[in-house]
């Protein structure tokens, strides 16, 4: 900032010297062509220019008067340096204006000179001017079948902060059909091409008022406020919405009614001046590209695209004749590597041309907003444009997922044309990677209070009276549920161990190994031991809640369910009882070496009783499920 | 295009391949819909003397960063970049 301050301080201590030698320069020649093809009006003039004061001069000026510098739209000011010897030695430079100032009706814009113009030399440079609503329709009011005319006012003398030695002038116009003009001597036209002078030793600021009154049929379209919202999204696409609010036909207004007959019948003749095309050139990579208005999508458009350019070409719903106006959107989708870029200092930077796509329109007043992902700091714009021409601010929006809201930048610009499409603006701005999980993060934790709230749902209880029998009843049958569940594991556990020492006992009718059947049964046995207890423990446990019924008797089911237990309990540890029993017959008819078949005999009573047992108890364990 | 004003930028690209959204958006929700069928079967089946807090937990919050990324990549597939 304070840089800035003493920079500019500099510069204006600079400007008081050469106040008085910056008027020492004359323009040796001026060359001046106005294009006056569409509905903008480009003016491209050659300067040459002598320093004949003996002070260098650093600074070189330009003139518009006020009506046009309301209107300016796009001016650059190249001088032409030689770097060097060769064929492309002329490098144009572009020259920053650094302030501009009213005297009288006119605006003199100041702009810096790369290096400065020493006593008697010549220094040649080119301005390039183009202006919007410089075309008046006369008549302001046509017909269907009449072309457009239109009436153009300017000087015939170039208008100059310094004395012009030698100028010319040409004006082109769009058609060769040429109303009136003012004639200037030497004057002379010829086909589309109207040119004033040369005029010799014409004074500063000098001015000579002149009129052209022409056909001109092309599209004066017109947009009065273009919204163009720029939204990024690192996750890999940048969204273009292009809100066109009115896009108006501002040439001679139709007079009469419309013959849509007419205008299918006769294309050539019948409302010449009347645009249903428009052709917007969109990113290369341009997709999803949607066009609507507040009625709906209107899909009469072309949309061509190859490997170097989109396009898009789009109808609004109706010809749009003098006076007539359209609102429309205009929206598409640019993948984000297109655009975006990492900086060597590790910021990122958008880089998106300023003007609308579209080519012959004019904007009023264009209003550029990049909203960035949340979380975006250090915002900055880089912006072609001189001081004073636009404005920016910042502001905050809301959109997908956002909590704190995304910065948006916004630069606000009169008068937009076509050379804005060439013309980018840098957003630079600063983001932490790690800032593209708080959205995602944000949806997890969604789902997450979902998950907890029914974990809460399940474990509290929302009961208000806490004596119904109904409840009590509930909680009881909780308390029955829980210690039936655990007694099923146990019982588990010990099936478990059974079905070991079983097949153990299978392997050795197979094989004969005693010695590994008795440490399986030593296994069982330890598991059986421990889990006698827990069962006892659980019995106990579902026997003193069947008693902590209160006084209203409960239905017969618990006690129905004790019992059941109960011999359930029995029949198991007989079950394992004779298991036990079966084992030891086994090895001990193996010890005594009895034939297979005795075995069999032996431990055939067992193992029927086994089997019953079995099945009795598996029975008892799935009533108890439910 | 990436030049601007003496700039020399690299650009910035999403941090998951694009044409990996759709795969991604499936799976990821797959395996979320699967945790939350357990989780609300596990919720169910068990009382409320016999539920585990840990296990209720890991299931919930292990479903929810399943489903909570799955519906990024589902928001980001069909066109709605976050």
């Amino acid at each position: 900032m304070a840089r800035a301050m003493a920079l500019s301080l500099l510069l204006l201590v600079a400007c008081f010297n050469l106040a008085s030698a910056a008027d020492s320069l004359t323009v040796v020649r001026a060359d001046r062509k106005v294009d006056l093809l569409t509905q903008v009006v480009r003016v491209s003039t050659a300067w040459k220019v002598q320093n004949n004061g003996a002070e260098p001069v650093r600074e070189v000026k330009l003139a518009l008067t006020s009506e046009q510098a309301e209107r300016v739209a796009f001016m650059e000011v190249v001088i032409k340096e030689t770097k060097g010897k060769g064929k492309n030695a002329a490098v144009g430079l572009l020259l920053p204006v650094i302030r501009y100032s009213q005297e009288g009706s006119v605006i003199v814009y100041t702009l810096a000179l790369p290096r400065e113009i020493k006593e008697g030399e010549i220094a040649t440079f080119e301005s390039y001017v183009a202006l919007t609503h410089q075309l008046k329709p006369f008549p302001e009011e046509i017909t269907q079948s009449d072309s457009q005319l239109v009436k153009y006012h300017d000087t015939a003398y170039i208008l100059s902060p310094y004395p012009v030695k030698v100028q010319t002038t040409m004006f082109k116009l769009s058609s060769s059909r040429l109303e009136s003009f003012t004639k200037v001597n030497p004057t002379k036209v010829a086909d589309t091409e109207v040119r004033y002078g040369p005029y010799e030793d014409v004074e500063a600021l000098e001015r000579k008022p002149i009129t052209l009154h022409f056909e001109n049929n092309q599209p004066f379209a017109v947009v009065e406020e273009l919204v163009r919202e720029i939204e990024i999204s690192h996750w890999g696409n940048v969204y273009i919405t292009e809100n066109y609010n009115k896009l108006a036909h501002q040439g001679a207004r139709l007079k009469g009614g419309f013959s849509r007959f007419e205008y299918q019948a006769r294309p050539g003749a019948s409302g010449v001046s009347a645009f249903r095309h428009l052709l917007a050139k969109l990113p290369v990579h341009a997709n999803s590209v949607y066009y609507r208005d507040e009625i709906g999508n209107i899909s009469t458009s072309h949309l061509r695209s190859d490997f170097r350019r989109t396009e898009l070409e789009l109808e609004p719903r109706y010809p749009l004749f003098g006076g007539w106006k359209v609102p429309f959107t205009l929206g598409y989708s640019v993948p984000l590597q297109d655009l975006v870029f990492k900086a060597a200092d590790g910021s990122r930077y958008l880089n998106i041309s300023f003007g609308s796509p579209f080519g012959n329109i004019v904007v009023d007043k264009l209003i550029l907003k990049v909203v960035l992902p949340e979380g975006s700091y250090d915002v900055s714009a880089t912006v072609p444009f001189p001081e004073g021409s636009f404005e920016q601010r910042q502001e905050k929006k809301f959109s997908y997922l956002d909590t704190v809201g995304r910065t948006v930048h916004v630069i606000v610009k009169k008068n937009s044309v076509m050379e804005h499409q060439f013309k980018n603006v840098l957003v630079h701005y600063r983001f932490n990677p790690l800032g593209m999980l708080v959205e995602p993060l944000m949806l997890v934790l969604a789902f997450f209070a979902f998950f907890a709230s029914c974990i809460a749902y399940t474990h509290f209880d929302f009961t208000l009276s806490k004596s119904t029998s109904a409840y009590l009843a509930q909680v009881q049958r909780d308390q029955v549920i829980d210690v039936i569940s655990k007694l099923q594991k146990v019982l588990g556990i010990r099936q478990t161990a059974e079905e070991r020492l079983e097949a153990s006992l299978k392997d050795v009718l197979r094989t004969g190994d005693i010695t590994a059947c008795k440490a399986d049964r030593k296994n069982a046995d330890a598991v059986w031991k421990s889990t006698s207890k827990d069962l006892k423990a659980l019995l106990d446990t579902l026997q003193s809640t069947m008693k902590t019924v209160p006084g209203k008797p409960s239905t017969t089911k618990p006690s129905v369910i004790v019992t059941k237990v109960e011999t359930l309990l029995l029949k198991e540890k007989e079950m394992v009882e004779k298991l036990q029993q079966k084992q030891t017959f086994i090895v001990d008819a193996y010890e005594r070496k009895l034939s297979g078949k005795e075995i069999d005999a032996r431990i055939a009573p067992v193992q029927e009783k086994l089997e019953s047992l079995r099945q009795e108890v598996s029975n008892l364990r799935s009533s108890l499920e439910d | 295009m990436a030049v601007g004003l003496g700039e020399i930028g690299i650009p910035i690209y999403s941090p998951v391949s694009e044409s990996l959204y759709p795969l991604l958006a499936v799976l990821l929700l797959t395996i979320g819909l699967l945790l939350t069928a357990s989780f609300f079967i596990y919720e169910v089946t068990s009382t409320k003397l016999s539920r585990s807090l840990v296990h209720e937990f890991a299931t919930g919050g292990l479903a929810s960063v399943f489903l909570g990324f799955g519906t990024l990549f589902l928001l980001l597939w069909t066109g709605v970049y976050v």
